[in-house]
């Protein structure tokens, strides 16, 4: 996979995006999309056409009849295409003069034309030429941005053993890292978190680390090993070895692999590489197999060109962001007035046609998604994991990211309905700030954009975007507002909770500290209600400050909820655990789940109070910390 | 349930990868089945050393199948697969079917020494399996070989079904000694016994192990030895081995007995090459010291055995000797029992010099000189014994832990009690657990106290070396009070390892 980052179209409004100078192939795309653009599959291939109808049978758009006119395409140019390998532009302009009449589509080449399919219906597509040149530079400068971020990939490296990890989330850029390495190397070996995705006839996909094409030998190791178990009438699962676990997933012809020396339980890689490969859904749909079946060796690198730092990122987000292990997701706390106005508004909009209208903001740090509002037509409804996902590729592309730009990208929602593209309207309002909708019909921009207008204008009006600003300075539910809360409100009670019985000198020097954490030693609290599909996350304070405290607290978060749900047995109703870094309360009922972390020398039974207390205090907030009533569940 | 033992320093040429194998079980399966189980083990064994040199493959879990892995010696790998649609109750239990694997090995190493050691001895590998085979067969089905291995006889293995470890032995620890809580009197009786058991041997160099029911009582060998010799003597020589033996396999025992070396031909039927693999060896009398039903008391209180043959010269059965682990020093292995008490005696070998003859001195020795004290600690251990329920603790289901070599736990009699939600939750429960003992070593704190589904409490503590398990089902609803239960449990009978500083 190419380590250029063009996921996605992007009408961008950038004054001058032709200043940038542009690579050889760069150039070479845009006038290779250029002709594309005239609507006709360049192929002589039945297959295609037959597959042209079915996808349109099942409701996408051109979009995906380009995008596998594309994969097959590549599919005949296979082998040559793997042996030019990165860097071979010349070449690649030579055959590129002989037109695209042989079905001339290359790996960046074409996840641009895959991805952006829907510059037709683009706001300038007044001319398709200007649309598909302007998307074609946009390309060529997120390309520098790659090149830029392989030069702090060191710096940036997340869980890598050999190298340093950094301390702070703000340091995490996304994309490829260590494309040098591979099997043979030390430092690959010594990575902690490997991903793979392979074709089940052993074709590298992608790989989390090193080059996909030097690992061809070590993916073809990874199918042996799983077909050789299906060969025997059976299904791997996992193997362990030491401390590292490599656990497999099979999805039709689409072979998963994580490597992982991390201690998370095989039940949370196993839900990750679920998520990687939703992932990949959401990229192509599940139509993909078919391409499988017509072609075992078929090779898919291409159509995923660019995407690379889509996966990263979301792999990267599988060591801080609960949604991934809840199965939930987060709301901005905002009063409930401003929620609901958002919500009015956002529900006009849904009538009107619109499957999912969602608000969401970026959190402080990273780059987690928070919902501010999000409404879905008639029996629609929004998976959270379809959620995380969605928000994971718009936020990690950088084509979505620019401020008052629109983009309108093909979309699926591999809970929502594998097989189809839905259509997803993006546009910022501020950096911070995005607005999703997603519809059926590929023809829907300008009305898509009409309804983002009149959102705009009453979020303006209504102060909404504003208090979301607000909000995201302020932050969420702070533990020490506990005891605050409580001084204030139960008086007498909360004396004896700020004075544990087995408190040792320290303990005392750290709760008269401010911002050591809340009453009893409550370091931090996950609360996730189970009819909402939501949860809220206390802020981290003090002592977990640092990246690497916070990815440990989530660890052991994970490794809870994992120990709590166990299968066959699960789940159970209370767990409580301490040892050396945490004491770990969990409270399971039908209604919702209390994940709270105390100091290890915390006293149990304060520790119990202060969990009935968080617990209470999230209910009488609920109105501005969660999304209610107006969510699609509900219809 | 398939069991297969394999050298990887053999076989690595093309068309021999045969020789690889020292043992499989069932042996009747075909080669090439065989060598899948053993290519694929061989694979991920190479494939999971690229990420983790240090520790190789230890499991693959599959939908159906569990391969369990233990590197017994270097090079040279036991592998059990679990079928889980037949296995269900044992599927899972990793660390569990682990121990099982190691305990046979150290049996193994206990009466052969290493597996190395004697495929040096003799290269073609063909004394190995003609030793592991009848020795893992007899561990495996508590049954002489041949009625495994003949397909006609087929029914009577599965009349018979294997018992592996299942989610019902999460309250008890395999690999471990159990001991006998005795009195101080009673402990200085046992102490003056112990001196003058060694003293009667007239060698300085001579251990022993005293052993009271099932209990150990006192032992003068290494941790590792004790566990060994622990584990056989609770297999084949405590009076309940013995009984136990000679009442469930007596029919078997008189219509078959004698008929070990034609039958060893038989099952080598199978295939060609099998047939030179456990033929090879048949002159040379291979011995089966896991064989049932073959100890016996003589009349002179001292164990004897025909599985080592008997001296020419006296009639008498010969003595079998044992290997140290450590020392790898060549011992003879006496037994003596009396009433509930046995008493095992290692003598040097080279300590011995006319062998059965010198040794028919030294047990003289030890009945002249002890057999008074014998009688007295007999006494005095009855007295102080308890009964099958000594160690049960009314409300709790437990299992104590120390050190991973002394354990202690509720009576299986009570722990069937329990729910299976709660011997379920429990089971995972040590799972995890052990994933943390493996990541942290030993030294650390952990508390964990898991409300299951069912209400039960379900507990796991463990402190400098020791590991408490707990299930309280009648515990009331809340965390406080099943807190407040262990760590009653831990100030009475653990003297408050597991309470809160």
């Amino acid at each position: 996979m190419s380590s250029s980052d063009s996921s996605s179209s992007s009408a961008s409004d950038d004054p001058n995006p032709k200043l940038k100078p542009q690579p050889l192939e760069s150039q070479f795309q845009s006038s290779l999309t250029l002709e594309d653009s005239d609507g006709v599959a360049r192929t002589d291939d039945a297959s295609v056409a037959e597959q042209q109808q079915e996808q349109q049978d099942e409701g996408s758009g051109n979009g995906s009849v380009d995008g596998v006119v594309n994969v097959e395409d590549n599919g005949h140019r296979d082998s040559s295409d793997r042996e030019e390998g990165i860097g071979s532009g010349e070449a690649r302009d030579g055959d590129g003069g002989s037109g695209g009449g042989g079905g001339v589509v290359w790996r960046r080449a074409n996840s641009e034309v895959e991805l952006e399919v829907e510059a037709p219906a683009s706001p300038s597509s007044s001319g398709y030429a200007g649309g598909r040149g302007s998307s074609g530079a946009s390309s060529a400068s997120r390309a520098d941005d790659a090149s830029e971020e392989d030069e702090i990939e060191v710096v940036g490296n997340d869980d890598g053993g050999a190298v340093g990890a950094p301390d702070s989330q703000a340091e995490w850029t996304p994309g490829k890292r260590h494309v040098d390495e591979d099997d043979a190397s030390i430092s690959w070996r010594k990575r902690k978190k490997h991903f793979f995705i392979l074709s089940n006839s052993g074709k590298p996909i992608y790989s989390r680390y090193g080059d996909e094409h030097k690992l061809a030998g070590f993916s073809a190791t990874l199918q042996a090993i799983i077909s050789f178990v299906e060969n025997g009438g059976d299904r791997v699962k996992y193997v362990k070895a030491g401390m590292h676990q490599v656990v497999f997933l099979v999805k039709g012809p689409i072979y998963l692999v994580c490597i992982s020396c991390t201690e998370e339980p095989f039940e949370s890689l196993v839900a990750q590489l679920e998520l990687v490969y939703g992932q990949m859904i959401l990229i192509l749909t599940k139509s993909l197999n078919r391409c499988f079946e017509k072609n075992p060796k078929f090779d898919m690198t291409p159509l995923l060109g660019g995407t690379d730092v889509v996966f990263s990122a979301l792999i990267h987000s599988f060591s801080w962001n609960p949604a991934a292990f809840l199965h939930a997701y987060a709301c901005l706390p905002l009063p409930y007035a401003t929620r609901q106005a958002a919500g009015a508004i956002l529900q006009d909009v849904a009538d009107s046609g619109v499957l999912f209208a969602l608000l969401m903001c970026k959190h402080r740090v990273g780059t987690s998604l928070k919902v501010i509002s999000l409404v879905g037509a008639q029996k629609a409804s929004l998976h959270p994991d379809d959620m995380l996902l969605l928000g994971n590729f718009i936020m990690s592309s950088e084509s979505f990211r620019q401020v008052t730009s629109e983009s309108f990208s093909p979309i699926c929602l591999p809970r929502y309905n594998p097989m189809a593209f839905l259509h997803a309207y993006v546009h910022y309002f501020d950096a911070d700030t995005y607005l999703i909708l997603l519809t059926t019909r590929s023809d829907a921009f300008y009305h898509l954009k009409d309804c983002r207008i009149r959102i705009e204008t009453v979020l303006l009006k209504s102060n909404v975007l504003s208090e979301v600003q607000r909000s995201t300075l302020d932050g969420g539910m702070r533990v020490e507002d506990l005891s605050v809360d409580l001084q204030q409100h139960t008086g007498s009670t909360s004396r004896v909770e700020d004075k544990p019985h087995t408190e040792t000198p320290e303990r005392i020097r750290e709760s008269s500290l401010v911002g050591l954490g809340g009453p009893a030693g409550l370091w931090h609290f996950l609360y996730r209600s189970v009819y909402l599909d939501q949860y809220v996350s206390s802020e981290f304070s003090s002592p977990i400050n640092t990246h690497r405290q916070q990815k440990r607290l989530y660890r052991a978060y994970q490794k809870l909820y994992v120990s709590m749900h166990s299968k066959g047995i699960g789940p159970h109703k209370t767990q409580f655990r301490r040892d050396e870094n945490y004491v770990l309360l969990c409270w399971v009922t039908p209604d919702f789940e209390l994940y709270a972390a105390f100091d290890p020398l915390a006293d149990k039974a304060l520790a119990i109070k202060t969990c009935n207390k968080v617990c209470q205090w999230v209910k009488d907030v609920e109105n501005e910390i969660f999304l209610l009533g107006a969510s699609p569940f509900s219809w | 349930m398939q069991l297969c033992i394999f050298d990887l320093r053999r076989g690595q040429q093309e068309g021999q990868e045969l020789d690889k194998i020292l043992f499989f079980f069932p042996a009747d399966l075909p080669f090439a089945t065989q060598l899948s189980v053993i290519g694929l083990s061989e694979g991920l064994i190479t494939f999971t050393r690229i990420f983790s040199p240090d520790a190789a493959c230890e499991v693959i879990e599959a939908e159906r199948h569990s391969h369990v892995f233990y590197e017994a010696e270097s090079d040279i790998w036991m592998v059990m697969v679990v079928d889980k649609s037949k296995e269900s109750k044992a599927a899972c239990q990793v660390d569990a079917l682990r121990k099982v694997l190691k305990e046979v090995h150290s049996l193994f190493v206990l009466f052969h020494g290493t597996m190395r050691s004697m495929l040096e001895k003799e290269t073609s590998g063909g004394l190995i399996r003609s030793h592991l085979y009848p020795f893992i067969t007899d561990y495996l089905s508590g049954k002489p070989l041949f009625y495994c291995s003949i397909p006609k006889a087929a029914d009577f293995l599965t009349g018979r079904k294997l018992q592996l470890p299942s989610f019902h032995d999460c309250l008890m620890e395999r690999g471990t000694v159990q001991m006998l809580t005795v009195g101080r009197e009673a402990a200085i009786e046992v102490q003056s016994l112990v001196k003058v058991l060694e003293c009667s041997a007239g060698t300085t160099s001579c251990y022993s192990l005293v052993l009271f029911q099932d209990l150990l009582v006192s032992t003068t060998l290494s941790p590792d030895d004790t566990i060994s010799l622990f584990t056989y003597a609770v297999l084949r020589l405590t009076p309940h081995a013995l009984s136990s033996g000679a009442t469930s396999w007596s029919y078997l025992q008189r219509t078959n007995a004698g008929s070990q070396v034609p039958a060893l031909s038989t099952i080598t039927n199978s295939g060609s090459v099998s047939d030179n693999i456990y033929r090879s060896q048949n002159n040379c009398q291979v011995k089966r010291p896991l064989h049932h039903n073959r100890w016996f008391r003589g009349n002179d209180g001292f164990l004897a055995s025909d599985i080592w043959g008997t001296d020419n010269g006296s009639q008498t059965s010969v003595t079998p000797i044992v290997y140290l682990q450590l020392t790898e020093e060549r011992m003879y292995l006496c037994a003596y029992q009396h009433k509930s008490l046995t008493i095992i005696l290692l003598v040097p070998v080279s300590s011995i010099l006319n062998g059965e003859q010198g040794l028919s001195l030294v047990k003289q020795q030890v009945l002249e000189n002890a057999s008074l004290k014998m009688l007295m600690v007999e006494e005095k251990l009855s007295k102080g014994w308890g009964g099958e329920n000594a160690y049960h603790v009314s409300g709790y289901r437990y299992l104590l832990v120390d050190d991973e070599r002394v354990s202690r736990a509720s009576p299986p009699a009570k722990v069937m009690t329990l729910a299976k939600e709660s011997l379920l939750a429990l089971s995972k429960l040590r799972e995890e657990v052990n994933l943390e003992k493996k990541r942290a070593k030993c030294s650390n704190k952990l508390e964990i106290c898991v409300r299951a589904k069912n209400g039960a409490w379900v507990i796991a503590r463990t402190s400098r070396g020791k590991e408490l398990y707990m299930v309280l089902e009648k515990a009331s609803e809340t965390l406080l009070y099943a807190a407040d239960s262990v760590e009653k449990f831990s100030n009475r009978y653990c003297s408050g390892v597991f309470s809160l500083d």
